[in-house]
Order: structure tokens, then C-alpha cells, then sequence
């Protein structure tokens, strides 16, 4: 347990300090503490540096409805929905009906995930995808409000600012690539019911993916 | 000989198959595989026709780990994608319980260094022996440290088939037989939960447990959705039960449908920690419940109706006769003055109904775990209660005329005295109504118990008010008597004839006396009906004697009935301390009902019928004389391999009283079905009135 515990944690602090010692490690376990973010309530208000080097608050798209993405291109979850051009299209559909999308990367420092700014660019082209911003929350401050666990966890905000949406992007918790035609994707549907002024037919899902690599 | 070494020779290629497998490189481009798995089975060959189990076992790289049924937060379970031989089928892995790998705000469920998932295989019938049967499939599994890397691998077993009975696998067999033992066995004891906007507390009713022995206690939910899996579970170990209270999870309708998961039990034994896992079912309850949930509404309707039907039970209709004889008497008396009878007798009836409730209220917050007719648990309230039906009866046999003004016999039904009379044939009504549970009254007196006390008030004035309704209804409604018949010397005959129900009555009184109170409380209960026997006869005796001589009876008569309560206050509970507790559920074909037996019971996969009685229930012992003891039913039964188990609800007993809270009831009869097969199936709730062919049906139905 506490081998286990040891690993994971300096694994998590990327600087394979050792020395340790056990104690401190379990004292220093994160502890659980409620997110703020519910869906049917306010979304959350956050201000985080976007790649372009400027920063981005959830308050700049009043009025619009927002998609929030939490990723990790290393992922194997994420990869299945990247490989297979399904986020991608996704994002097309959504910023071209005039969906705000906002990618967000909470992978600390040292870990799984963790981009540059430049690096964060690169992997937008060569993917072909199309945020509109993507948002570098490298202290987890903005994944911990929201609660994000998985990569990819998905969010929707709506025109009113209330969250209306969280959860798994559709209902296949695999990392096959064939289960990606044929899934019931959930975002889709709820862009769709949120652009027609109705309720969201499944609010709340379970996630699945990596968990996200917090500091 | 031959065929052993053959064996053993088909096990080394196997493990040495498997193991080159495993040596394949995994894909995604990972150099080495982080978890290496092997199928093992518990059987060298192949039984045709038979099931077996095999497994799915892990090896996993020191810090990694892979996921259980429910991965938590994130993660996946792994699986088998079976190409197995046509006839063949696998069922679903049965989970041994999984560890808590906490990773940043997210909680996961899982296992490390090593894991066995067995799951069973049924062979078809028609095999040839000799003939070598592979099974293979493709595992795939998701392992995670600080990254999850998905892995997958081809996974084959090669058995022949036994020419009799197959042979145990020299390592497969022990390693599947631990993992089986550590997976979560059905919890003996009912939970529940309740949901607020914020939390779920979780109750185990777990009674006796010792607080300081109990190290450590954690639900393992076997979804997602109904609890925050990363928040602090706050314990709370009570002589009842066990509470949890965790951070309600975001997924809403979750708390509408029971709670399925695992609950794992650490506790400080003298040679250190063992740890107990147990699958279980909490079912909701109170606010935030859902659909399983009564409304007040429903609940009140139900008692209702169950009052009215009390009207026509043995115990209480004599009871009314007097009543109703009186009115047909004075039909043609002044509306306004009959109405003020009923209105007496139903305020009597409610009034009584109140302090029924309010003792039952009372004894609940005070931590009693009692229901309704809770009060003949106590062999004294038997033996009165013996006593007053005994005294009712002899009146209505015409020994005595007790109160000739409010039984409306002879003279006028008007007067002061006459509605007291009114109120007082209403508290007799309730009392004489205690031994009787009729159609409903379970289920709503089961709902009143679990709620506030202004509900559970509500709850118990509706089924007075039933049990007042009819002859209410007759006095508020003059329109209504004309139905009422014209009274002649048939009266008099058919109340004689309503005497004997209550003398029946008594018989079984004191046969429940003898239950709980053994041959001293029979001495007693027997004794003191002699005395008002003979109280009654001396008070018939001078009725029309002079005032002197009717007043030294009197004083007479009430000093034999004082002798008689006496009697029966001071033999009762003395002797009850000392009496076995239950001779009626050693009775034949029977066993005593324990929820550990019932656990073990089902594990085995035997149906069970499980019949909750008390000998003071009077539906309970109609029930098994006309249904469960028949012939017929015992047939059925027998053929079925139906485990019959009674729980003796006679003395009070809290374990039984949780299981009938676990189904809703609060009081005896209740009758459960389980089907055979497993533990998740529902067992089913059988009416409280029983039939054979109820019996027969259900049988043929469930099983």
C-alpha cells in the first residue's frame, strides 16, 4: 500500500525523489473536498492562459453556449476519439453552428499530457482540430473546480451561464476504435437539445477515460 | 495412467503456450506488457454437461493496477471476448473485493500485484470423452499507474473430456477456491438508505456489532452515480446497525432505485485485522426515496381500507354486534341522539387508536424495535386482553348483561351514560382489534412507523376511523337503517352465536399465554377466567335483587375480577423470562429462521421460503393450517427443494423486526419466496393471506 503510494506520488511529482519518506507521503494525500461545479446550477467562473499566451475567463462568452473538453494527447480514451476524427468532427459541428469549445489541459508538469503552448498548437494542427482556444490549467485549479477526473471529460454551459451538461463524451467506455461509430454521443445530443431551447434529455453521465494527472 | 500423464503433459504445453502468448509483444507499441494474464481452470477435464469454473488471472507490474466491476471514477473492467466451442457458455466474473487507489480527486476501485476472476463455464451434454476441448478468447483490460495503457491478450485452455466425473486442477482448483472465498458473500443483514441534497446515509442493520472492534468500514458502491466515490465515508458503528454517511454523487435518479455494492467490514480480532466483505442491496427509504417509497396518500388510503376490513375480523365483529343490536333496537330512535352514539364510539375508537400510536411512537424513539400488536408480545396485556373477550363473550351468551344502558338491550340508547358507553364500545372495538392484522393494514402500519410522528399519527387515525366507519356511517345516515333488519328473538340467538368466535378467541389467547409464559401463565390465565365466570354469573345473579344484596355481589364481583387481573399481572412475566424462546419454530419440516442461514442458504443456491409468524398472530396460524401445511403445499415445496425457514416473532426479537422493516412491514405475516439460483434475485413477497394455490402458483412462478 504505501509501496503503491510511494510510486504514484513521486511518479506525480516527475522529480524521483525517493528518499521520501512514508509518512509524509500519506499525510500529503490529496484529500476530497466538493467541487463547486453542478450541473443545473451557475457554471463555475474561471480565468486560465490560453496558448495564444492571453488569457481566457468562461465570462468572455456570456450569452453563448460553451463546450469545455479536458484532454491528455496521450491518453488512450482520448487518442480513440482523436484517431478516429470523432472529437474533431464534433468540434467542426459544434463551433460551426456557433458553439464556443474550449479544450482544457490540466496535465501538471512532468506529466502525461503536460504541452507547452507551442507543443498545445502543434497537436491542434496536426490533428486538424478545431477549438476555439485551447486553455493550459497546469496547477489543476480549473479541473478541480469543475471536478474533472477523465480525460476526455466533457462540460456544456449554456447561453445563461447555468451548466447543463457533464459527463462522458457518449456511452462506449472503451479505448476501441470500433465502438466509436455506433455510440450514442451524448454531447451531440445535448448541443442539439440546447440549441432547440429544450432540456437536456441526460444531464449526468459517468465520465471515462484516464484520470486526469493533477500535481 | 496413461490418461494422468497425458494430462500432465497437456498442462505443461498449456502453461508453456500461455506463456509464449504472454511473451507476445502487447499493442499500442508498449515494450513490455505491464500485466500478464493466464486462464486458469479449477478442473483437469471436462464433465459433459457439467459447470465449471475458470479464471482470469492477473499478474500486475509492481505500482500498476487494473479495475474491478465498478472502476470508480475512471478505468474499465477488463473482459473476455469468448470464441468458445458451440454449446459451451461463460458466465460474468465474479469480482473478489477491490482496493481503493485514490488518485487526485478521483477515487478507483481495483487491484494490484495479483488477481484471480473466476467465472463459470457450462459444458454442453453431448461430448465425446477423450476428445480435447479448447476454450479460448481474447482478454483485454485497461492498466493504469500514473498512465493507463490499454492491453489485451489471446487467452486458451485446452481440457479433454472425463470419461465420469472431472478431476480437480492441481493449481488451478486452490487458486480459484481462494479467490471464490474472498468474493463478497450476500450480507445477512437488511440495509437501507436515505438521501438528502447533499448526502446518502447508508444503514446496515447490523445489530451488535462492537464499535471498537470494528477498524474500518467502506461501501464500494456497484455503480456509478449514487454516491461522491472519492468523499470520506463517516462511520458510525450503534448496538443497531451500522450508518454510513458519504457526499451524495451527481447522478440524480441514482438515489430513486436501490443501492447495490459491497460493504467491507475490518474488525480487531485477538490475532489482528480480518477483513469481511459483503454484497448488499440498500433499499431507500424516508425523504430523497423514490418510486419505492409510499405517499402519505397511498399510505392512508391503505389504512383505511385495512380498518374497515377489521370490522369484519372474528375478534372484532362480535364485538360490534353489541353495537349494531343496539341499533337495530333503536332504529327509530331520535336521529340527533344516535348520531351522538356514533360520533361517541368513533371518537372512543380514535382516542384508543391514539394511544396505540403514541405508545408506539414513544417506544420507537426510545430505540425499541417493535410493531404493531406489539402489546401481545407481553404476556400480561395477553392474559388481560383474555380476560376482557372472556367477560364480552359471557355477555353475549346472556350469563351476564354488563352495562344493559350502552349494550342497548333494554333500555333507552340515550342518556349520559349511554355515550360513554358508545366511547368505551369503540376502545374495546381497538383492543378487541389488536390480534388481528387484515389486508393493507402491513403495509401502511409498516410506512407510519418509519416516518414522523404527525404521519405516523395520521397513518394510525385512518385505520381507526375505518374501523369506525361502518357504524358511523349508520348513524350519521338515517336513510341507511332501513337496511338494517327488524329485530325479533333472533337478536338474541345470533348474538349467542357471536359469543363462541369470541370464546375461540380466548382458547387461543391462552394458548399464546402458554407460548410465552409456560405452564405458570397458563395456572394464572385459566384461574382468573374461572374467577370472572363466576364474577359474571354473581352479577347476573342479583340483578333484580334488592339494593343492598345487589351491592355486596357487586363489591364481590369486582373483587373476584381484581383477584383475576391479579392473578394474571403476577404469574405472566416472571415465568416468561424462563421459557425457551420459540418452541413453535422447531415445529416439523420447519428450521429457525437466521439471516446468516438465509445467507448461507441462498449462496448454496437453495430456494427458501422464509415464513415470519408469531404464535399471537391469529392470520399467521390460519395461514398454516389451511395453506402451509398441506399436502399439497408441502409437495410442492419438497419437490422444489425449498428450504423452509421460520422467524418466530412471539418475543420480540430486533433482527426480525429489521427484516420486516427491510420489506416495508412492520408486523407478522410476512411470507418471502426466494428463488433458487443466486444471490441478486429478489425474493417474493407473498400475500398475508395465503391459499394453497397461492402457495402452488408461487412455486411454479419463481422457481
Amino acid at each position: 500500500m504505501i509501496e503503491r503510494a510511494l510510486s504514484r506520488r513521486t511518479f506525480l511529482a516527475g522529480t524521483g525523489l525517493a528518499a521520501l519518506g512514508a509518512p509524509h507521503i500519506l499525510a500529503a494525500a490529496p484529500a476530497w473536498a466538493a467541487t463547486t461545479a453542478k450541473v443545473g446550477t451557475a457554471a463555475p467562473a474561471f480565468t486560465t492562459g490560453a496558448t495564444t499566451g492571453k488569457n481566457v475567463s468562461l465570462g468572455d462568452y456570456k450569452g453563448q453556449i460553451v463546450v469545455l473538453e479536458w484532454t491528455n494527447h496521450d491518453c488512450p480514451y482520448v487518442r480513440k476519439h482523436y484517431d478516429t476524427s470523432n472529437m474533431q468532427a464534433l468540434q467542426k459541428e459544434a463551433t460551426g453552428g456557433g458553439v464556443i469549445w474550449l479544450t482544457l489541459i490540466s496535465s501538471s508538469p512532468g506529466t502525461q499530457g503536460y504541452v507547452t503552448p507551442p507543443q498545445a498548437d502543434e497537436l491542434t494542427a496536426t490533428r486538424q482540430a478545431s477549438p476555439t482556444a485551447v486553455l493550459l490549467d497546469p496547477t489543476g485549479v480549473v479541473g478541480k473546480m469543475y471536478g474533472a477526473t477523465n480525460t476526455p471529460h466533457m462540460y456544456i454551459v449554456d447561453k445563461t451561464g447555468m451548466l447543463v451538461y457533464a459527463g462522458a463524451i457518449d456511452d462506449r467506455p472503451t479505448t476501441r476504435r470500433s465502438d466509436v461509430p455506433g455510440a450514442q454521443n451524448y454531447v451531440r445530443e445535448a448541443l442539439q437539445s440546447v440549441a432547440a431551447g429544450q432540456p437536456v434529455k441526460t444531464p449526468v453521465t459517468r465520465a471515462y477515460g484516464c484520470t486526469v494527472k493533477y500535481a | 495412467m496413461q490418461l494422468r500423464d497425458f494430462r500432465l503433459a497437456a498442462l505443461v504445453a498449456l502453461i508453456l503456450g500461455s506463456a509464449l502468448l504472454l511473451r507476445a509483444p502487447a499493442p499500442a507499441g508498449a515494450a513490455e506488457p505491464k500485466v500478464r494474464v493466464e486462464l486458469l481452470s479449477e478442473v483437469a477435464s471436462i464433465a459433459p454437461g457439467e459447470t465449471f469454473w475458470v479464471a482470469l488471472r492477473q499478474e500486475i507490474a509492481p505500482g500498476w493496477h487494473t479495475y474491478w466491476m465498478n472502476p470508480g471514477d475512471s478505468g474499465e473492467p477488463p473482459r473476455i471476448e469468448w470464441a468458445l466451442p458451440s454449446g459451451f457458455t461463460a458466465g460474468d466474473f465474479v469480482w473478489p473485493p477491490p482496493e481503493r487507489i485514490a488518485v487526485g480527486p478521483a477515487m478507483t476501485y481495483g487491484y494490484s500485484q495479483s488477481v484471480v476472476l473466476p467465472l463459470a463455464v457450462t459444458a454442453p451434454r453431448d461430448l465425446a470423452p477423450g476428445s480435447r476441448i479448447a476454450l479460448r478468447g481474447q482478454a483485454s483490460w485497461i492498466v493504469c499507474e500514473k498512465i493507463c495503457i490499454p492491453e489485451e491478450a489471446p487467452i486458451a485452455l485446452i481440457l479433454p473430456v472425463a470419461n465420469g466425473t472431472a478431476q480437480p486442477d492441481p493449481r488451478g482448483a486452490p487458486l480459484i477456491a481462494a479467490a471464490r472465498r474472498s468474493v463478497p458473500a450476500p450480507s445477512p443483514w437488511p440495509a437501507s438508505f436515505t438521501a438528502s441534497s447533499d448526502t446518502v446515509t447508508l444503514t446496515v442493520a447490523a445489530p451488535g456489532l462492537a464499535a471498537d472492534r470494528v477498524a474500518e468500514v467502506w461501501f464500494y458502491p456497484a455503480r456509478w452515480g449514487a454516491i461522491e466515490q472519492a468523499a470520506p465515508q463517516r462511520a458510525s458503528i450503534r448496538p443497531d446497525g451500522v450508518t454510513l454517511t458519504v457526499a451524495r454523487g451527481p447522478l440524480s435518479e441514482a438515489v430513486a432505485a436501490p443501492i447495490d455494492g459491497v460493504l467491507v467490514m475490518a474488525e480487531r480480532l485477538d490475532g489482528g485485522v480480518t477483513r469481511q466483505a459483503f454484497t448488499l442491496r440498500a433499499e431507500p427509504r424516508g425523504p430523497g426515496g423514490g418510486a419505492h417509497a409510499l405517499s402519505l396518500l397511498r399510505a392512508l388510503a391503505l389504512a383505511l381500507a385495512g380498518g374497515l376490513v377489521l370490522n369484519l375480523m372474528p375478534c372484532v365483529l362480535p364485538v360490534l354486534s353489541i353495537k349494531a343490536f343496539g341499533l337495530v333496537h333503536h332504529a327509530s330512535e331520535r336521529p340527533a341522539v344516535l348520531r351522538r352514539h356514533g360520533l361517541a364510539y368513533t371518537v372512543g375508537v380514535l382516542a384508543s387508536f391514539a394511544v396505540v400510536a403514541g405508545a408506539l411512537i414513544a417506544l420507537r424513539a426510545g430505540g425499541e424495535q417493535i410493531g404493531w400488536g406489539f402489546q401481545l408480545q407481553s404476556p400480561v396485556f395477553v392474559t388481560l386482553l383474555a380476560f376482557v373477550l372472556f367477560a364480552v363473550a359471557l355477555s353475549l351468551s346472556g350469563v351476564v348483561v354488563i352495562g344493559t344502558r350502552w349494550s342497548g338491550t333494554g333500555q333507552a340508547l340515550a342518556g349520559r351514560a349511554g355515550y360513554a358507553g358508545s366511547f368505551f364500545t369503540g376502545a374495546l372495538a381497538t383492543v378487541a382489534a389488536t390480534p388481528c392484522t387484515a389486508p393493507f393494514m402491513g403495509v401502511a402500519i409498516g410506512y407510519a412507523v418509519t416516518q414522523p410522528w404527525l404521519a405516523a399519527l395520521l397513518v394510525f387515525e385512518a385505520l381507526g376511523l375505518g374501523l369506525a366507519l361502518p357504524f358511523l356511517l349508520l348513524t350519521l345516515v338515517p336513510a341507511w337503517r332501513r337496511f338494517l333488519p327488524i329485530p325479533g328473538p333472533w337478536m338474541t340467538r345470533v348474538q349467542q352465536l357471536l359469543a363462541f368466535p369470541l370464546y375461540a378467541s380466548v382458547a387461543w389467547l391462552v394458548w399464546v399465554v402458554s407460548q410465552q409464559a409456560g405452564p405458570r401463565g397458563i395456572a394464572a390465565a385459566l384461574a382468573g377466567l374461572v374467577l370472572i365466570a363466576f364474577a359474571a354469573w354473581l352479577h347476573g345473579l342479583v340483578r333484580d335483587a334488592p339494593w343492598l344484596r345487589r351491592r355486596v355481589a357487586s363489591v364481590l364481583a369486582l373483587a373476584l375480577v381484581v383477584v383475576a387481573v391479579a392473578l394474571g399481572v403476577l404469574a405472566g412475566p416472571g415465568a416468561a423470562a424462563r421459557t425457551p424462546a420459540s418452541s413453535s419454530a422447531k415445529s416439523e419440516g420447519w428450521e429457525p429462521f437466521s439471516p446468516q442461514r438465509l445467507a448461507e442458504l441462498r449462496a448454496a443456491g437453495r430456494p427458501v421460503f422464509v415464513n415470519i409468524t408469531a404464535a399471537w398472530c391469529l392470520t399467521c396460524l390460519v395461514n398454516e393450517r389451511v395453506a402451509l401445511s398441506t399436502p399439497a403445499v408441502e409437495d410442492a415445496f419438497t419437490r422444489k427443494g425449498v428450504v423452509m425457514l421460520k422467524a418466530d416473532w412471539t418475543r420480540r426479537d430486533p433482527i426480525i423486526t429489521q427484516v420486516l422493516g427491510s420489506f416495508g412491514r412492520n408486523g407478522v405475516p410476512l411470507y418471502l419466496l426466494y428463488p433458487a439460483g443466486g444471490t441478486t434475485r429478489e425474493p417474493a413477497v407473498l400475500p398475508q393471506i395465503l391459499s394453497e394455490r397461492i402457495l402452488i402458483d408461487a412455486t411454479k412462478e419463481v422457481l
